[in-house]
């Protein structure tokens, strides 16, 4: 058990001190998944190592391979406190690499648990290390989802400092909205086949809240990057207008088999169009009724007078 | 813990399925599932004398496997005849994928009623049958995929050693899952399960066995067993993550499961 608590305080590093050398037991071999686990913690730190000729933990990229630790047990200056946050935080970021890697096999495998563990081969680790995850591929669909939704904002970040520099034109809202919806679309693309099996995982009760507040989520970031800033019934209508414009090209999505997706695409533009419309025809309608209602008024006082 | 073992190898099935009134072909069943094995993984599966986990596991990568052909046959429509051929050729020497058992006993005898129970039933290809002991396992490092031990980390006199060779012999990534009796937590069905144990069961394993003994042994290592979470605690000690616990039949046994990252 000491053994066992000298190495997790290993994986911690304290702020300011000066060297923690990482120790393993036994400590004969560099264990890969062990030191990527390091190094992905060491990602987290926010102070580099300092002095450790033995080990390389700059700029880790994924297939580095670091040099043989040092043997044996080092002192290290950590309490047992916090340890188990530090380790969940690594754990975290390995199975997100998994899940990362995974995704490259989902063409051949599908969501899938199979395809999990071709991802976790390819990193080294055991076909094992998929029984982490569910067995049907719900978190590889999700992790999936959030990746897109990450790559829109960041997108939709570019092209607004773009415009705030002054180097793009401010796109009138309909353009803005086709261009986004497409944009995250296009990123289903590579995986389109498979795409209706991970639809109808989504769906699962299971899985309902966590896609759910992703969708709603992604749909936030479109509009705020469009610009909107109401604070009344408004922010609602068109955060369902937008959803319900996105799932249905979606679905179109799945079965358009034009080239290059025309067919979507053109949807897409039909539906941001019908939806600009019904706002115009909506405020149409109430200046039309303040009108018929001031016309009456008139006449009223006519009448009356 | 030799002696009762050698003792009761021969009847140890049938024993099994009496006491247990049969359930723990299931509690068996859930364990390789929980597992849910890809064809390509190497298995070893400790104090598994007779092959109980063994046979299931190599079931399960067999239709996996099975499935992955048709699944691969059904995207490849278009391949002319002769490369379907070559395909079949392929894949027909390959029914298990690669994947391997290797069954470790301390014990002789239950290794040889495995074997006999293996040729019997007409597993061939894919099993291995190692003498050893669960404290000192006579495999090198990172070999395996998923360690199993199923009902018999109660019978290792140093758990703590055993868990340390688990993770010694496991690959980066590999999984330990042990299948064990545990604490049950409901009031009621403890005492229900103690009036079974210490009244029924040895009964039982004179009748059947003709050795009260052994089985009254059995049952009280059962209650010396550390419980769920006293467990998961060692485990995480032998320095594996993510470790969990999922209970059967409220806690009569349990499965605790790690991962070696």
């Amino acid at each position: 058990a000491a053994a066992g608590g000298l190495r997790r305080a290993g994986w911690r590093l304290w702020r300011g001190r000066a060297v923690v050398r990482c120790q393993h037991c036994p400590p004969v071999r560099a264990l890969q998944a062990s030191a990527a686990l390091r190094r992905a913690s060491d990602e987290h730190k926010k102070e580099p190592l300092t002095s450790s000729s033995q080990q390389h933990f700059d700029s880790p990229p994924a297939g580095h391979q670091p040099e043989q630790e040092p043997q044996g047990p080092h002192p290290s200056y950590t309490g047992q406190g916090g340890q188990e946050s530090e380790d969940y935080e690594s754990e975290e970021q390995l199975q997100h690499r998994i899940l990362t890697a995974a995704l490259e096999f989902v063409p051949e495998h599908g969501w899938t648990a199979e395809a999990i563990a071709e991802g976790a081969k390819t990193l080294g680790l055991s076909v094992a290390a998929a029984g982490m995850f569910h067995s049907d591929g719900s978190e590889l669909i999700l992790h999936f989802v959030s990746e897109c939704n990450t790559k829109l904002s960041k997108l939709l970040e570019k092209e607004q400092k773009l415009v705030q520099l002054g180097e793009a034109e401010k796109k009138p809202i309909d353009e803005f909205l086709r261009d986004a919806v497409e944009a995250r679309l296009r990123m289903l693309i590579p995986y389109i086949e498979k795409w209706p099996q991970a639809l109808s995982i989504l769906l699962l009760p299971r899985n309902i809240p966590s896609s759910l507040s992703l969708l709603t989520s992604m749909i936030d970031d479109i509009w705020h990057y469009a610009g909107d800033q109401s604070t009344d019934f408004n922010w609602y209508t068109r955060r369902a207008v937008l959803t319900g414009i996105y799932n249905t090209t979606e679905l179109v999505m799945m079965q358009d088999s034009s080239p290059g997706f025309q067919d979507t695409w053109r949807f897409l533009g039909n539906r941001v169009a019908d939806a600009m419309a019904m706002s115009n025809t909506a405020s149409q309608v109430q200046s039309t009724g303040e009108a018929v209602v001031q016309g009456l008024m008139g006449a009223a006082v006519t009448v009356s007078n | 813990v030799y002696q009762v073992f050698e003792n009761v190898a021969k009847k140890y099935d049938v024993m099994n399925d009496s006491m247990t009134l049969g359930i723990h072909r299931v509690w068996k069943d859930i364990l390789v599932h929980k597992m849910n094995p890809c064809p390509g993984t190497l298995l070893l599966d400790v104090a598994g004398g007779t092959g109980d986990i063994a046979f299931r596991f190599i079931n399960y990568v067999r239709s996996v496997r099975e499935r992955q052909l048709q699944r691969k046959l059904k995207d490849h429509q278009n391949l002319s005849w002769q490369e379907i051929f070559e395909s079949y050729q392929k894949d027909k020497f390959n029914s298990l994928g690669d994947s391997q058992v290797v069954v470790c006993d301390i014990n002789r005898e239950m290794l040889k009623v495995g074997k006999q129970k293996a040729q019997h039933l007409g597993y061939s290809e894919g099993l291995s049958w190692v003498l050893g002991n669960a404290e000192e396992l006579p495999f090198d490092d990172d070999k395996f995929d998923v360690y199993t031990i199923a009902f018999g980390i109660r019978n290792v006199t140093r758990i703590d050693l055993a868990l340390q060779e688990a993770y010694r012999v496991l690959k980066p990534g590999g999984r330990f899952l042990c299948l064990e009796f545990s604490h049950v937590s409901n009031p009621l069905l403890s005492r229900l399960y103690d009036l079974y144990s210490f009244q029924v069961i040895p009964v039982l394993g004179e009748v059947i066995a003709g050795d009260w003994r052994s089985y009254q042994y059995l049952v009280e290592s059962i209650r010396q067993f550390p419980p769920q979470e006293e467990l998961k605690a060692m485990i995480e000690d032998a320095g594996f993550f993510k470790v969990d616990y999922e209970n059967l039949n409220s806690g009569i046994v349990a499965i605790h499961s790690g991962f070696k990252l």
